[in-house]
């Protein structure tokens, strides 16, 4: 069953026309509202942590990030709060002494955002609390009176925790940063011709078009999210194995399976929206 | 009732403002996209297992497209006398393989093998993030192509086995 949600309606992919370069429904960490930088450099699966020269409005000299005795050594732990500098504050995205919130660290992954270990299989329900946590204390709207660096920070932290939760919060956008994590794109310009898969989607696609109501699309529907549900567990074993050729073909197939299930909820709403209009049409008389 | 919306748009477009080009708003599909996507060409299906048919079966992964393009041979000339496609995707992908279908009719499959994506974009003005949709009906033309000789083949093979066999 099609159930609205608040910003991330899958319809509004389809409503939204083309989509950026990926071309694909699935959101991707490209596909992002705001207009972050941090979005722009999902590119890179990995990028070391950064570190250099840090000008604070608050003090008069340069700030070295990183504490210098560690300085061959470099992880979360040794950063600075470039406010506060309270030793061993990691401030993470944001400093709990002084309540700034910190520049965004690309080499933060989203599992780490949400407290995650890195595997596929994550608890899908606890995300949502953790997201709104996050705003909390990110979002650009509480952060008014503070400096427009900080307000800056903020819009790209607050950005990129969006990303985040939209990529872990789906199976397929999980599944494909994951790969990506480990170095592995997903081709999309890459053509599929594997027959049995293609005569399957294939016949899936007519079904959708020719369902006579809705109550075949939704049964077409829950057929669809089954095999997304296998199809994902094979992503599972295959990423586990690390046998990542297999990963892709599985990625591969729950885009079309969840393309399927796109369109089974879209002719339902088109099939309704006729119904109205004919209504309409034949009272108003 | 994209049909309607973007019968709408032309309207206004070629009505109201005569002298304005249609590129003028960036996000228009092009006049021959609309074409094809309002009055599509040979959208259909031959018998799959007619050995004078080839198909050609492509898909997108990452936008979850799926083009199937068949072609008719005739026996004698080797040559493509029809054609028909069935495309689930966006416009651009639908009005990619709707030209494939026109373009090789009439031809031999050689000739057809030389129909580049390039040629299908610039004649519909597909823009830069379009342009896999061109390349996937180039794929299913091969694809139909490579599937017409297989079977070609393998039908000879059987003709000259049945030869040997009555000779």
């Amino acid at each position: 069953m099609y159930k609205t949600k608040q910003l991330w309606t899958p319809l509004s992919s389809v409503f939204r026309g083309v989509l950026p370069t990926t071309c694909s429904l699935a959101s991707f960490t490209a596909n992002s509202q705001f207009p972050s930088l941090s979005s722009h450099r999902q590119s890179s699966s990995r990028v070391p942590p950064r570190y250099g020269l840090n000008f604070s409005p608050y003090s008069k000299f340069p700030l070295l990030r990183f504490c210098s005795q560690s300085a061959a050594k470099l992880d979360s732990t040794t950063k600075r709060c470039w406010n506060c500098v309270a030793p061993g504050s990691m401030p993470f995205l944001y400093c709990d002494s002084c309540r700034s919130i910190q520049p965004v660290d690309l080499s933060i992954d989203y599992f780490q955002i949400f407290g995650l270990e890195k595997k596929y299989e994550i608890e899908v329900d606890g995300l949502e609390r953790k997201y709104k946590d996050w705003q909390k204390k990110l979002h650009p709207d509480l952060v008014h009176s503070k400096s427009e660096k900080e307000r800056e920070y903020a819009a790209e932290q607050s950005a990129r925790v969006i990303d985040a939760y939209r990529t872990l919060r789906k199976p397929l956008s999980r599944a494909i940063y994951i790969l990506r994590l480990e170095g592995v794109d997903v081709d999309e310009e890459q053509t599929v011709s594997d027959p049995e898969l293609l005569t399957e989607i294939m016949e899936i696609r007519e079904a959708v078009e020719e369902a006579p109501d809705s109550q075949a699309l939704n049964q077409i529907q829950s057929r669809m999210n089954e095999k997304l549900e296998e199809t994902s567990d094979s992503f599972a074993n295959a990423f586990q194995k690390r046998n990542f050729d297999e990963a892709v073909t599985c990625i591969q197939k729950m885009t079309y399976y969840q393309r399927a299930s796109l369109c089974c909820s879209c002719n339902v709403i088109m099939g309704s929206a006729t119904l109205r209009i004919e209504e309409m049409i034949t009272t108003d008389v | 009732m994209l049909r309607l919306v973007a019968k709408r748009l032309l309207g206004t477009a070629s009505g109201d403002i005569p002298s304005r080009p249609l590129q003028i708003l960036p996000r228009l599909y092009h006049e021959n996209v609309i074409d094809h996507y309002n009055n599509p060409r040979n959208v259909g299906s031959f018998d799959k297992n007619d050995p004078n048919v080839g198909t050609g079966l492509v898909g997108a992964p990452a936008c979850g497209d799926v083009m199937k393009l068949q072609i008719k041979i005739d026996e004698e000339s080797g040559k493509i006398v029809d054609a028909c496609f069935k495309t689930f995707g966006c416009g651009s992908a639908i009005a990619s393989s709707s030209v494939a279908t026109e373009w090789v009719k009439g031809k031999s499959m050689d000739e057809v093998l030389t129909i580049k994506n390039t040629e299908i974009a610039k004649h519909l003005s597909l823009p830069p993030v379009k342009l896999h949709c061109s390349m996937l009906a180039e794929d299913a033309i091969k694809a139909a192509v490579k599937d017409a000789e297989a079977k070609r083949a393998k039908t000879n093979a059987t003709l000259k086995g049945a030869d040997v066999k009555s000779g």
